[in-house]
């Protein structure tokens, strides 16, 4: 019998022993997972849709005079300074004047005794569509206005706070459940070891009689704590999925399923809540039974 | 000592003293050397001291004072892994038994091999041999905890000696037995001892060490008194 036949024969029968307890724990880690995965799920959903953003999100910036060839260079230079912009557009003043008369349609004759220099030049700027760029959309508006020869600057502001707000507060909710996801896995990771400790004592008090190593006795908790983890991690994503789908077919038909289409996480984020949830339980447990059994 | 005869020496005892709170004086100033291959009789009344010594032989007690060696390992020098190790090489039967009730007599006997990886082969073929010798055979699928004293003792004794251990240390191995299951674990000691292994075997039982030729170390009140032949043991200071 070799060093694994034996742990892995060890794991099995302190499973059988404690099946009650492993349920207990199993149950709290598939629903911490749970509530982790959902609020981590509409958090990355909530970035996509930042990335998504459509080409209305721009920062428009009036200038008080017509900017030459020099002048646009070098305002170009000052803007990517800053951040990465996805692109630049000059308008003139006669650019601007045909655009409003075109929107005006039928009351373009209001028009008629205006000098078609009256609307200022300006830059539109669109920045990347990546929430980096978003949540620094109020700097930028900051330092463009203190460019030389800008008269105001103009963005969807209001929106765009809003939706920071939303991610931040997301932020906080992810990094939350995450905190509590930890907390409780491993309390229940402890606490089962706990209870198999009690409900093995005299079994692992002659482990130590008849010798049996340090890993011995350690390394088959180390595994249930790891498969409680995948297990446990694994069912969470199932439950998760199940009200994904769920929620997909409820609101396939309003609006808001339009705009912002809902997404899994890709296999291999799943993968990696999978496998960090197993080495969150299986260290939970090494770190418990060096504790209880200071072996 | 000598290389040679420390290669030799199986148990050795410098001055080994416990003191149990308040003041029990369990063993005091205690020195004996056991060489590999002999079977020694710890003989004593309850209470001698006789538990104390063969739990601080296989290192589940520290001495409060002395030194002991097992097999060459310096107890109170060893560490935690060599000592485990070392356990390994030594089969015990407890006066309690250590059996766990809720597992089978094989379950219960197979622990002692399979914390040395044992083969899956080996593990049957020895315990279903131990229990044929020592007429347990058709318990082998038995709780543990349904078995009577004399059963269990039996039980703990299969355990002890499954492993083919160096070194075999008893505690009262024929306390729950008649005279004729006490003959077979004798007779399974005796093999053992003839395949070279060294035995310990602490008992009040006469009739088991009464026999021309054998060795028996008596203690009292915590001190040695007796020794036959007077060779293996030596008392305080005059230790060989």
């Amino acid at each position: 019998m070799n060093f694994l036949v034996a742990v892995f024969s060890q794991t099995w029968r302190s499973l059988v022993k404690s099946w009650r307890s492993q349920v207990l724990s199993l149950v709290t880690i598939t629903l911490s997972i749970l509530i982790f995965t959902f609020f981590y799920l509409v958090y990355n959903n909530a970035l996509q849709f930042g990335n998504r953003l459509d080409n209305d999100l721009r920062l428009i910036v009036y200038l008080d005079e017509e900017p030459d060839q020099t002048l646009q260079q070098e305002y170009r230079h000052k803007i990517e300074k800053f951040d990465k912009v996805e692109r630049i557009e000059f308008v003139s003043k006669l650019e601007a004047y045909d655009r409003f008369k075109g929107q005006l349609d039928d009351s373009q004759d209001v028009l008629k005794d205006i000098p078609k220099d009256f609307l200022p030049s300006s830059i539109e700027i669109y920045p990347r569509r990546s929430l980096e760029s978003l949540s620094k959309i109020k700097e930028f508006s900051a330092y463009l206005e203190n460019l030389p020869g800008v008269l105001k600057v103009q963005y969807g502001r209001e929106w765009v706070e809003r939706f920071n707000s939303f991610i931040q507060l997301l932020q906080v909710v992810v990094f939350l459940s995450g905190g509590l996801l930890i907390m409780t896995t491993t309390f229940m990771i402890g606490h089962s070891i706990r209870l198999t400790v009690f409900s093995r004592k005299n079994e692992l008090e002659l482990l130590r009689l008849v010798g049996a190593s340090n890993s011995y006795i350690r390394v088959p908790f180390f595994l249930e704590g790891a498969l409680l983890g995948l297990l446990g991690s694994a069912a969470g994503m199932a439950a998760l999925y199940i009200l994904f789908r769920w929620i997909r077919a409820a609101f396939a038909e309003t609006a808001a399923q339009g705009m912002f289409s809902f997404s899994f996480f890709d296999t291999p984020t799943a993968a990696m809540i999978i496998v960090l949830s197993v080495l969150l339980c299986a260290g939970g447990s090494f770190v418990s039974i060096r504790k209880i059994l200071s072996v | 000592m000598s290389g040679e005869e420390k290669r030799l020496t199986m148990i050795d005892l410098a001055r080994v003293s416990k003191t149990f709170p308040p003041d029990v004086h369990a063993l005091a100033d205690v020195s004996l050397r056991i060489r590999r291959g002999e079977m020694i009789f710890l003989t004593g009344q309850s209470g001698a001291g006789k538990t104390t010594l063969l739990r601080m032989l296989c290192g589940i007690d520290r001495p409060d004072k002395g030194y002991i060696e097992i097999a060459g390992s310096d107890l109170s020098r060893i560490s935690d892994n060599e000592l485990q190790k070392l356990r390994r090489r030594i089969g015990v039967a407890y006066q309690d038994f250590k059996l766990l009730p809720d597992k089978t007599v094989a379950q219960n006997i197979a622990y002692s091999m399979e914390v040395s990886y044992r083969s899956r082969q080996f593990i049957i073929s020895r315990t279903k041999q131990l229990l044929t010798e020592l007429g347990l055979m058709d318990k082998l699928d038995a709780l543990a905890g349904k078995l009577s004293r004399g059963e269990q003792q039996r039980v703990s004794i299969a355990r002890a000696v499954a492993n083919e251990p160096e070194l075999i240390l008893a505690d009262e191995p024929t306390g729950n037995l008649d005279a004729e299951t006490a003959g077979l674990v004798m007779q399974l000691f005796r093999r053992c001892n003839e395949e070279g292994v060294t035995l310990l075997i602490a008992t009040h039982d006469q009739a088991i060490y009464d026999y021309p030729g054998s060795k028996i170390v008596r203690i009292e009140n915590g001190r040695l008194a007796i020794q036959k032949p007077p060779v293996i043991a030596k008392q305080g200071e005059g230790r060989a």
